[in-house]
């Protein structure tokens, strides 16, 4: 969704058109996703508290630098998890996480390209600290998940493929893990704001729908 | 060069592709990148709305020209 507001708003052209795609391939990812969940036992998010989404994307981003370091490093952060994902144990997602992957792989060259033209300054250091919340604490969900073969990294794993992907290491600051929500993974409050929720929810077009 | 409104400094890549392997390949169209990693994500993003099953860049100041329309062969 991020992705797509860009698309008339990048520096050129070509920037346009890779921003539109990104976000085409992220909708897929995403339901393939949940389709996934739902397949192993996860019921449906029924409201908005459902959305489970990184800081960064709860405001639409207001400058180039911050869509360069969400693609970059965020979204580079995903890729991993859904590398580990892929090469884990669960069959589902083994069989279905592949071409995702190729896709990914596309929007890492877009965000390493950009990072270098792009002199993305404070959005960089605050993507990877929500990349390091997001990924976890050591010794949780995901160290565990690993030790039972689902996940075919660990959180160190993860930090380190990150930082040889990007080219830059996680900022020195410490995350406040006593504050870290483990489902929405994030140790800040919020949400996305109202008026990416109504798009999302379909409720922004009703205003297009003919008064019955 | 007239493709420096973003980057300072940019190089042409044609596009080629084909959509089975007994077909050639063939161009399809061309991006403006300043490097191979932006050219190889922005022909993909913009050209692959078809299920090609081989997608190829080469930048243009790689190719070497023998002969134009217009041009004696001779």
């Amino acid at each position: 969704m991020r992705y797509a507001e860009w698309c008339i708003a990048a520096p050129s052209l070509e920037a346009d058109i890779a921003a539109a795609a990104m976000g085409l391939d992220d909708i897929g990812h995403s339901r393939v996703l949940y389709g996934s969940l739902r397949e192993l036992g996860t019921p449906d998010g029924t409201d908005e508290s459902g959305y489970a989404n990184v800081p960064y994307l709860d405001k639409p981003w207001t400058d180039w630098a911050q869509f360069v370091a969400a693609n970059a490093v965020l979204d580079s952060a995903f890729t991993l998890m859904i590398e580990a994902l892929a090469n884990g144990n669960v069959e589902v997602l083994r069989s279905r996480l592949k071409k995702m992957l190729q896709e990914e792989r596309y929007h890492f060259l877009h965000g390493r390209s950009w990072m270098r033209e792009a002199k993305a300054g404070d959005a960089i250091p605050r993507a990877w600290r929500e990349s390091v919340a997001w990924i976890g604490p050591e010794g949780d969900d995901v160290d565990e998940l690993r030790r039972a073969g689902q996940l075919a990294y660990g959180v160190r794993d993860l930090r380190r493929l990150l930082a040889e992907r990007v080219g830059t290491t996680a900022p020195p600051d410490e995350i406040d893990w006593t504050k870290w929500d483990r489902v929405r993974r994030r140790t800040e409050p919020g949400g996305i704001d109202r008026e990416t929720l109504d798009m999302l929810q379909g409720l922004a077009e009703k205003r297009y729908m003919p008064s019955a | 060069m007239a493709y420096s409104r973003v980057h300072a400094h940019v190089r042409e890549y044609d596009v080629f592709a084909r959509k089975a392997r007994v077909e050639p390949l063939r161009q399809v169209g061309s991006v403006v990148a300043p490097d191979d990693d932006l050219a190889m994500a922005y022909a993909r993003a913009t050209y692959d709305e078809e299920r090609w099953v081989e997608m190829m860049i080469v930048p243009r100041d790689a190719v070497i020209r023998l002969w134009a329309p217009g041009d004696s062969e001779t």
